[in-house]
């Protein structure tokens, strides 16, 4: 019989030998070596961009010697001087700055009215066609978002700018500078197309409060508006908060939509104004911009994080919550489901029919005019840069095989990686590793895109050591868009991986398995599914990417959506809109597809 | 087949905090050994370490000769060389790969013949009577049968050390008893060692040949179980195994009351032993008329609690509260007053370590 009495803490051999057979495990576990490769990939993917661009926004570039008065390469605070406090900076920054402010709160005015108005009316109301609803106010989100703003300028667009007018000038009305550039047709069509992801957030809220937790008010005796206002709101206000934060966070890092509609009226916002610096090549400029940008968006994802953690007490898991009680609106049923259908009608029948009828017609609403030359003719006299219809010729096609060629690559790497790191963090025999992989494949998230793109190019424009110039190529493209959605799908992975644990794994190891067997065998059979989904999702996001690729791509490289930009620039609506038509057709596609084979929603995809 | 040796094994994640603590521990070649213990106590990172899934940070672990763990000679064989057979708590059953595929992966890693997996992997199937599912898919499986088959994944490689992290645990009542009888009959057919966790007492009473009680990290007592339930080693076995638990009366520096009547009473036997406090099982505390040399108060009865088979009966004594468990019923109501008394009293030191105890042969080690 052996009894222990308690004892001192156990000696513990010393320090070399424990290093002796720490080694050997690690000889035969080579996730701490997996761990390693990718903690030095994303340093060099993720932190040396920032630093990259931190250190350009601080050094002096060439070129500018002779305004600074400093060597190239030395420290300077000339940028954030003329960023900041010289003649000009209220044009390169405060400007910018004052109009993205307008256009967030506007946008987010917009889009909490509408989608919480809707998010309400779909789930806490007896609307007729309730699900039909559901589906079809989301649609707005799986287009890409400056669709509207090119279905704006063919409605409203005046002589101002040059090139066709719109719809409404042709039909003889004078559109108005304010009705046709600027905050406002921003605010709508950004409003347009968020307003969905605050519905997504805000319904998946209601529809989780427990309705025992409002029972238990009546029972108590208070009234339904008292329910409301002390039971149902400040249970919201999480969901709230943090739709107001994301969507405030993605206008900040938008571009398409403030291009066309704000560049003809000289309305700039960050976001543009990153992208003239670059055009610009005044990279200093550029790398300050980027700086104030990266750090606004890391400021709204703490604020959102630190709100959600002290509103977690929140959080109400209700079991038979799930069970809906729906108000009766009586006699407002059928207005309000006309409501609804109203703001489908205006959010996704007006925009796509408009972009459509102008592929149409060679002048504006004119139907003698009607063609279909703009897709498929050989040739279309006036259009030099583009000189048949969109079907015809190799633009269209090539750019198509580089979007979908780009993305898929950058999606498969992206849930191949998330899946990976979600396997180094679960097997857990190397935490000091698995924490930072955890933190720095997150680190994208809070950098908007176009920002992250402008870092990239302070590291990859040129060689630096034995890592050539990347400006141009397929390989830069296919990385950061990569990585830009890492955050998503290395959340995903740790999540399957999560849910899976490490048992299955180690009873393949005990019967036997080596390493790579098990990885074959067992992990990435099993998480098949989690592959596919992290596959498609950062593909039909990528699809419709703008902002991150628009300062990447070159002539060489073009991607359906850059096409599509750059036709706006030519001037050639029909054609701009027809290939925006195109990638709204393939995205919208994709999506509704996932979701049926998937049964996954559409707000798992969104990483609110 | 050889001994699973564990010497001096520690192990510490991170901090100052020990999982497991300098832990001694032999399995002897064909046993059925219980770790035992409340969770969190260092059993199912003792069974992980033995087939290699976690590492010790000093001591070494041997099979026989072969050394599988060694910090200090910087030797560390993996699982998957181990050629252990382990069952997880959740069964962690593959779900991609039917119950036929589950069953002859571990043979298929050991390169066994076509023809000769099939047969071993039915026989196998057979032999925990899963072997009509042998097409499904785990989903497709009840609790029960995903336990079954976990164990005939586990048994078609034939491993000559079985390990089993409470398997019976996430099993409803019928089943777990059905699988103690099964798991029983499985050690005796295979002759294997079987090293098993558990922190139910009555599984480890049933079916264990050794039981290794484990708290805090340490081992706590060695001993066959019925051994460890009449001579438990401390006070944490005491209370630990047994239901209800023994009531353990602290005698303090001024014994009155219940400690003052059993201390005078241990004193008569024998004066050389000086308890710090005294045990009492429930099921050897009796109501009624006391035998001549038992130990005996008037105790009075705060409720009768009935449980179908047996009785819990709450007493006051001296004003301490214990219980009796009597499986004759209980001819006796609240308020009632009556004789209560016993022939087996465990005593402990001031360290908490078993002294020695009291029964009608007198006082014994």
């Amino acid at each position: 019989m052996a009894v222990l009495t308690k004892t001192e803490p156990p000696p513990r051999p010393p320090r070399r030998r424990r290093l002796r057979y720490r080694l050997q495990v690690l000889r035969h576990d080579p996730t701490a070596a997996l761990g390693l490769i990718l903690v030095v990939l994303l340093a060099y993917l993720v932190v040396a961009p920032l630093i990259a661009v931190l250190s350009d926004a601080v050094r002096l570039q060439f070129g500018d010697e002779l305004h600074a008065g400093q060597q190239p390469g030395e420290w300077t605070g000339y940028y954030l001087w003329r960023v900041f406090r010289s003649q000009i900076s209220g044009l390169l920054f405060w400007g910018p700055l004052v109009n993205t402010l307008v256009v967030a709160v506007g946008t987010v005015l917009f889009a909490l009215l509408l989608g919480g108005g809707m998010a309400w009316l779909v789930t806490r109301t007896n609307v007729p066609g309730r699900k039909w609803l559901a589906g079809a106010l989301v649609v707005p989100y799986m287009l890409p978002s400056w669709t509207f703003s090119l279905a704006w300028l063919t409605l409203f667009k005046n002589a101002r700018a040059g090139g066709q007018v719109g719809f409404l000038e042709s039909a003889g009305v004078r559109t108005p500078d304010w009705l046709a550039y600027g905050p406002l047709p921003i605010i709508v069509t950004l409003g347009l197309h968020y307003y969905p992801f605050v519905l997504l957030l805000v319904g998946n809220a209601l529809r989780r409060i427990d309705v025992q937790l409002e029972d238990s008010a009546r029972i108590l005796g208070a009234p339904r508006r008292v329910v409301v206002r002390r039971i149902v709101v400040p249970l919201m206000l999480p969901a709230l908060s943090s739709a107001v934060l994301l969507v405030v966070g993605r206008v900040l890092g938008t571009f398409g939509t403030p291009y066309v509609l704000g560049l003809p009226a000289d309305y700039q916002v960050l976001s543009t104004g990153l992208f003239q610096s670059i055009r610009d090549r005044s990279t200093g400029v550029a790398s300050v911009l980027a700086t104030v940008i990266v750090i606004i968006g890391v400021l709204i994802v703490f604020t959102d994080m630190r709100l959600m953690r002290e509103q977690r007490r929140f959080v109400t898991v209700g079991g038979k919550g799930a069970m809906d009680r729906l108000g009766d609106l009586r006699g407002w049923r059928w207005p309000a489901f006309a409501l609804g259908a109203v703001v489908f009608v205006v959010s996704v029948l007006i925009p796509v029919l408009t972009l459509l009828l102008s592929t149409l017609t060679r002048t504006p609403l004119d139907l003698s005019t009607l063609t279909l030359d703009y897709w498929i003719a050989d040739r279309l006299p006036g259009a030099v840069g583009f000189p048949h219809g969109i079907l015809r010729g190799s633009e269209l096609w090539q750019a198509a095989w580089n979007s979908l060629r780009i993305v898929g690559l950058a999606s498969l790497i992206c849930a191949v990686a998330g899946l990976l790191i979600g396997y180094v963090v679960v097997r857990g025999t190397a935490p000091r590793i698995a924490g930072f992989l955890r933190q720095v494949s997150f680190l994208p998230y809070l950098i908007p895109g176009i920002a992250f793109a402008a870092a990239s190019l302070s590291l990859f424009a040129v060689a630096r050591g034995p890592v050539p110039a990347l400006y141009g190529t397929t390989f830069l493209l296919i990385l950061v868009m990569a990585v830009t959605h890492l955050p998503y799908s290395s959340r995903s992975g740790i999540a399957a991986m999560m849910q899976l644990g490490r048992e299955p794994e180690e009873a393949a190891q005990i019967a036997g398995a080596s390493w790579w067997h098990r990885m074959r065998r067992i992990i990435f059979p099993i998480q098949k599914g989690a592959l596919v989904t992290g596959i498609v999702l950062p593909f039909i996001s990528g699809l419709k990417e703008l902002s991150i690729v628009v300062m990447l791509t070159t002539t060489g490289t073009q991607l359906l959506t850059t096409l599509s930009i750059g036709l706006v620039d030519y001037g050639y609506t029909q054609l701009a809109n027809g290939v925006v038509l195109m990638i709204a057709l393939l995205s919208f596609t994709m999506t509704s597809l996932t979701q049926r084979l998937t049964k996954s929603s559409l707000a798992s995809g969104l990483g609110g | 087949m050889p001994n699973i040796t564990l010497s001096a094994v520690s192990k510490s994640y991170g901090g100052g905090d020990h999982a497991v603590k300098n832990l001694d521990l032999v399995v002897p070649d064909g046993a059925f050994m219980c770790l035992l213990g409340p969770s969190g106590c260092g059993k199912t990172t003792t069974l992980r370490m033995i087939a290699g899934l976690e590492q010790p940070t000093a001591g070494s672990i041997a099979v026989g000769d072969r050394v599988l763990d060694s910090v200090e000679q910087g030797v560390y064989v993996p699982p998957e060389k181990r050629a252990m057979g382990l069952v997880f708590q959740n069964y962690a059953l593959w779900p991609h790969l039917s119950v036929r595929d589950n069953v002859e992966f571990g043979l298929r890693m050991r390169k066994v013949p076509g023809p000769e997996r099939r047969a071993r992997a039915e026989a196998a199937l057979k032999m925990v009577h899963v072997d009509a599912a042998m097409d499904r898919y785990p989903s497709q499986l009840s609790g029960g049968q995903q336990q079954r088959v976990a164990l005939a994944r586990m048994l078609a490689v034939n491993p000559s050390v079985l390990l089993l992290d409470e398997p019976l645990s996430n099993l409803d009542a019928r089943l777990r008893l059905e699988m103690r009888a099964e798991l029983k009959r499985i050690h005796e057919e295979s002759g294997a060692t079987i090293v098993f966790v558990t922190h139910d007492q009555l599984e480890a009473l049933t079916m264990a040949t050794d039981v290794a009680v484990m708290n805090e990290g340490e081992l706590q007592q060695l001993a066959a179980p019925m051994e460890m339930y009449e001579r438990p080693a401390n006070r944490f076995v005491a209370e630990f195994v047994g239901s209800p638990p023994m009531a353990i009366v602290d005698t303090g520096p001024a014994p009155g009351g219940l400690a003052g009547s059993l201390l005078r009473f241990v004193a008569a036997r024998d004066p050389e032993v000086t308890p710090s406090a005294v045990g009492i099982r429930p099921e050897a505390l009796r109501l009624g008329a006391p035998p001549a040399a038992a130990w005996s108060e008037d105790a009075l009865v705060e409720a009768v609690l009935p449980a179908g088979s047996s009785w819990t009966v709450r007493l006051r004594v001296l004003d301490t509260e214990l219980f009796a468990l009597s499986y004759t019923p209980v001819r006796a109501a609240p308020g009632d007053v009556l004789p209560c008394w016993t022939e087996q009293l465990h005593l402990f030191g001031a360290d908490g370590a078993r002294l020695s105890s009291w029964d009608r042969a007198g006082v014994t080690a």
